[in-house]
């Protein structure tokens, strides 16, 4: 059921993914640089990025170990904080912001997916994404947000009864049911085999059909780099090269 | 060092503020431990070398009036190595600066050198000049209290006369470590003294000349104490002597003895409770290092360690937890010993005591630490042993929670998911939670039983000064009296109400069994003197035959209906069979109890008294005591107010002293168990706690998981720690009994409240300063861990 959504649904994607860039980038990064240590010991994660996304677009981000991607992408969860450079979402700058004012801006607007998942064990699928619909405004209902990833038949079940593909649309399903205006996600296929990497692809990619959240993907994998509109390209702390697929291909049509 | 063991201390140092609570209960036990039992062994020592260097006496036999020729026949008898004969008895004391007579024991010195039995240590000043009648040896506890020293005076009256006496020097004996007036419970240095003199001035002042009173006697090295006895009986039968005894009858060896055992009580018990809370925080801190190091033992394995090697580099660091807290329990115990030391030669005057434990002492606390170490350690450490390479290598699943449809599910349904959550995790991890929950009713109860201590001795001593006795004094005559005396104590000024008493310190025989007490007879519907009894309230004596206190009739083995023999020890000596009407719960004493006429005409003086028990009008009680220190017929005079002072002093100084103690202790280890408790906690949550960071809860939500859970555990202790505090109340109440008191166990409302607030500020605390470390979650770490 699920994949005949998508495919009805992919079509549309570019199309709606370039007129959206013309209403102003969801996110504005201007001379980003982090720097872990100091002195000689000092190891520059970012250097100097700068980079826009789009509303509504989904890019994946691209890079072996250490270059620097997973590190932007937890500055633009308002995890972690720049060194210097300025980071402007919608407009307004996470880096003046305080640690309260980070919260909020999390729990208003940023839906996670993380590698190892980071489910509340003892919490049920569903209440683990009531878990969070307790602090959003207007959220998704829990079972249709799990309905969505196609797990609406195990709403009632433990994460250690899931798989790990499961659990990890569990994670999806917990990230979109705040509809953010963002979601952001760490190699969210990085511990799961091929099969049910894909399932966890296609909610992605389901969620940011529906909901219109900028995406953000991280990943080693350069295949799923053909899933976004557009693909950065990170070594060594710095953006190599921006690419922007023509058309986006479906999660099926992935091998890795 | 080995790599191993080099891991082993780093692994010990990221917990160390558990392996500090750890160590710190270990220590509180094992110094108490340690405390304990080396003051018992050094008491134990020094009454041995006391007894020994002064030839303390193994029998003593008292007598009415013996010629000093009989001295040639007890010395000849073949167990006896020497014997003294001489002269005791008591007199009024009026000293200076003092509104009330005081009292003190006379006893007799030899008529040339030093006493052969009962040797004195003389602490200041010179032994008395032989030739001078008047001069006096005085007992340095009583000299202290009073701050009398040599060429001081004292006027006294003995047997009905008045005499000036002057100190030469100030002594201590063996015979009397504990010092109490007869018929007094408790020790009242200022009150009550040792007076030695002369054998010819208090042989001219109790009309024995050339004879004595009283006998005492060393016994040769594998003598046979009981053939002693009949050959010294068969001897002194026929003067007055109501049978020789040994010094079971000898009130402060009595005393030393009851003090030893209650040291070695404290030293089975306290210790045993603080080793349990060790053991059990060895185990939840270890089981948690285990936990964490999972893929670690799977290394190890695969590396092809094998699994008892791996079971003992995790039992080693419980073995060093082991040893830091039997270190600090050794040092601390070895101080607190020598302070109480020092407390006890002061309080008892021995002339040397030093804390000295014996070397078997450290071994038994090491070993108790060790096993107390691995008995907390080997459920962990087995787990650890077990878990195979392969499985420890891959990456853990989920803890597995599974939803419960009772009484749980319902609940947890009901709750927002943060409550959720925290119901989930205690209902998942029953023994995890159960051990938790332990922990802090251990502490809750420690702190119940420490704060039931003085509330059942302020129950005590309201029952024995408030309710059983109201008189203000106890006068007590030199010998029985017609009642009529009470006209002349009625008006004596300020007297409102004088109620007639007669005390005889009888022997209690029955099937074998003999019992040295005293006998008190009360007139019917007494006023101011009663028995109360422990449960049923004031006691009224039965009309006819004799009730005895619990304490008595058990060592009798004699119950209602049976009959006993009881015979004077003092006066004409003489013996009767009385019946047994009722056994009585007195919280104080040991005594018998006798209708009053009933008991002297049992001894023959139908009618006559030994003493009054008198109520005063305050504003004349110097002028009353004026009066009865010019009253000839007394022997004493004993005042309730000063008795009830003296005696919480005392409780303050030694029971509160110790409680005081408990109570740091108690506090130690309940801080222990929930720092414990609380970091443990964190760390297995960390994980979830800083996911719910990243998804934007805030700080106070997420501490509100952590500390939520702690919270439920603490208050859910509540009730099994208050039970659990009574039962251990209750039971050491019963271990403390002694002859003198029986200690109910009385509920103290604000002990409860106290126990319960101060452990959950402890939870409280310990739960705030680890929430600090929700501000320090790595929640970057935490997306790229597995677990």
């Amino acid at each position: 059921m699920l994949r005949m959504e998508l495919a009805s649904t992919v079509q549309s994607t570019a199309a709606n993914s370039a007129q959206e860039q013309a209403a102003g980038p969801t996110f504005s990064l201007r001379g980003l640089s982090k720097l872990y240590g100091e002195g000689a010991s000092a190891v520059h994660a970012l250097r100097s990025v700068d980079l826009d996304i789009a509303e509504r677009e989904l890019v994946v981000l691209l890079g072996p170990s250490g270059s620097g991607k997973s590190t932007l992408l937890n500055i633009l969860g308002g995890l972690d904080r720049p060194s210097s450079g300025e980071v402007l979402f919608k407009g307004e700058s996470l880096v003046s912001m305080d640690d309260r004012e980070l919260t909020r801006y999390r729990r208003e607007h940023v839906g996670f997916v993380f590698q190892f998942y980071n489910l509340i064990p003892s919490l049920t699928a569903r209440e683990n994404v009531e878990l969070v619909n307790e602090i959003a405004s207007n959220p998704l209902p829990a079972a249709e947000a799990l309905g969505l990833v196609g797990l609406g038949d195990r709403l009632d079940h433990f994460p250690a009864q899931l798989s790990g593909g499961e659990q990890q649309r569990v994670a999806v399903a917990r990230a979109i049911a705040k509809r953010p205006a963002i979601l952001l996600c760490d190699e969210p296929t990085g511990a799961l085999d091929v099969r049910t990497g894909v399932r966890v692809l296609e909610a992605l990619v389901e969620v940011n059909d529906r909901f219109g959240s900028t995406t953000l993907v991280v990943t080693h994998n350069a295949d799923v780099a053909r899933l976004g509109d557009r693909v950065v390209r990170f070594l060594d702390g710095g953006i190599r090269q921006i690419e922007t697929n023509a058309k986006r291909a479906a999660p099926t049509e992935l091998v890795w | 060092m080995r790599i191993l063991d080099r891991k082993l201390l780093r692994d010990v140092w990221r917990m160390r503020i558990n392996a500090i609570a750890i160590a710190l209960v270990l220590g509180c036990g094992l110094a108490i431990f340690v405390m304990a039992v080396g003051m018992r062994a050094s008491l134990e020592n020094t009454r041995r070398d006391y007894y020994a260097q002064q030839r303390m006496a193994d029998l003593a036999v008292s007598l009415v009036r013996a010629p000093e020729q009989l001295e040639a026949d007890l010395a000849a008898i073949p167990d006896v190595s020497a014997v003294d004969v001489r002269i005791s008895g008591l007199a009024l004391l009026d000293l200076p600066g003092m509104v009330e007579p005081a009292s003190a024991r006379l006893v007799s010195l030899p008529r040339s050198g030093r006493p052969r039995v009962n040797d004195l240590v003389l602490a200041k000043g010179r032994w008395p000049d032989p030739a001078l009648a008047d001069e006096i040896l005085l007992n340095e506890a009583f000299a202290d209290a009073l701050g009398l020293t040599m060429g001081d005076t004292v006027e006294a009256t003995l047997h009905g006369r008045r005499q000036t006496l002057r100190i030469a020097g100030i002594a201590n004996s063996p015979e009397f470590v504990f010092v109490s007036a007869p018929g007094e419970l408790f020790p009242q240095p200022e009150r009550y003294g040792v007076i030695w003199m002369g054998h010819e001035a208090l042989a001219r002042a109790y009309d024995l000349e050339s004879a004595f009173n009283e006998a005492i006697f060393r016994l040769s090295s594998g003598a046979n104490s009981e053939r002693a006895k009949k050959a010294i009986d068969a001897l002194v039968e026929r003067y007055g002597s109501t049978g020789a005894y040994g010094r079971d009858r000898m009130p402060s060896d009595r005393f030393l003895v009851e003090e030893l055992r209650q040291l070695a009580t404290m030293a089975a018990f306290l210790p045993a409770f603080f080793l349990v809370i060790a053991a059990f925080l060895v185990n939840i801190a270890l089981a948690r290092i285990i936990a964490t190091e999972r893929s670690n033992i799977g290394l190890l394995k695969a590396f092809g360690y094998t699994d008892g090697a791996v079971a003992w580099h995790y039992a080693k660091s419980a073995l060093l937890l082991g040893a830091i807290g039997a270190l600090l329990g050794s040092i601390a115990g070895v101080w607190l010993g020598r302070l109480m030391a020092s407390v006890y030669r002061d309080y008892y005057h021995f002339p040397r005591l030093d804390f000295d434990a014996p070397l078997l002492t450290f071994l038994a606390a090491w070993t108790a630490a060790f096993v107390a170490a691995a008995a907390g350690a080997l459920a962990a450490v087995l787990r650890a042993a077990r878990i195979a390479p392969a499985a420890a290598l891959a990456a853990p699943r989920p803890a597995s929670f599974r939803s419960s449809n009772g009484l749980f599910g319902a609940l947890a349904r009901r709750l927002d998911a943060k409550s959720r959550i925290i119901l989930r995790r205690i209902v998942r991890f029953p023994r995890r939670s159960a051990t938790t929950v332990f922990g802090v009713s251990l502490a809750i109860a420690l702190l119940v039983v420490a704060r039931t201590f003085p509330a059942v001795m302020d129950r005590l001593l309201d029952l024995h000064f408030s309710q059983a006795n109201r008189q203000d004094v106890t006068l007590s005559f030199i010998d029985a009296r017609s009642a009529a005396v009470l006209n002349v104590i009625e008006r004596l000024p300020g007297v409102i109400y004088a109620e007639p008493a007669r005390i005889d310190s009888v022997i209690l025989r029955r099937g074998g069994r003999d019992v040295e007490e005293a006998l008190i007879g009360a007139p019917p519907n007494a006023r101011l003197s009663r028995l109360i009894g422990l449960s049923e309230g004031p006691v009224s004596t039965p009309v006819s035959g004799i009730t005895l206190s619990r304490a008595l009739a058990e060592k009798l083995r004699a119950g209602p209906g049976d009959e006993i023999e009881i015979e004077q020890t003092r006066g004409r000596r003489i013996r009767a069979v009385v019946r047994v009407a009722s056994i009585a719960d007195p919280m104080v004493g040991s005594s018998a109890y006798m209708d009053l006429d009933q008991q002297a005409r049992l001894f023959r003086e139908p009618g006559q008294i030994t003493g009054a028990n008198v109520r005063l009008d305050s504003s004349s009680y110097a002028r009353f005591n004026r009066e009865i220190k010019e009253t000839p017929v007394l022997a004493g005079a004993s005042f309730l107010s000063l008795a009830e002072q003296s005696m919480r002093r005392s409780f303050d100084e030694g029971v509160g002293y110790m409680n005081f103690i408990y109570a740091a202790f108690a506090a130690i280890m309940a801080g222990g168990v929930a720092f414990s408790a609380a970091r443990i906690t964190l760390a297995e949550q960390e994980r979830d706690l800083a996911t719910l960071r990243v998804l934007g809860f805030t700080r106070a939500e997420v501490s509100y998981v952590l500390v939520g859970e702690l919270a439920a555990l603490a208050i859910l202790a509540v009730p099994f720690g208050c039970l659990l505090g009574t039962l251990l109340a209750q039971w050491l109440m019963n271990l403390f009994e002694t002859d003198m008191y029986s200690f109910p166990y009385v509920f103290n409302p604000g002990g409860y409240v106290f126990a319960i607030l101060f452990t959950l500020s402890c939870v409280v605390l310990a739960a705030l300063t680890v929430r600090s470390g929700i501000d320090r979650l790595d929640m970057v770490g935490v997306l790229k861990s597995r677990d």
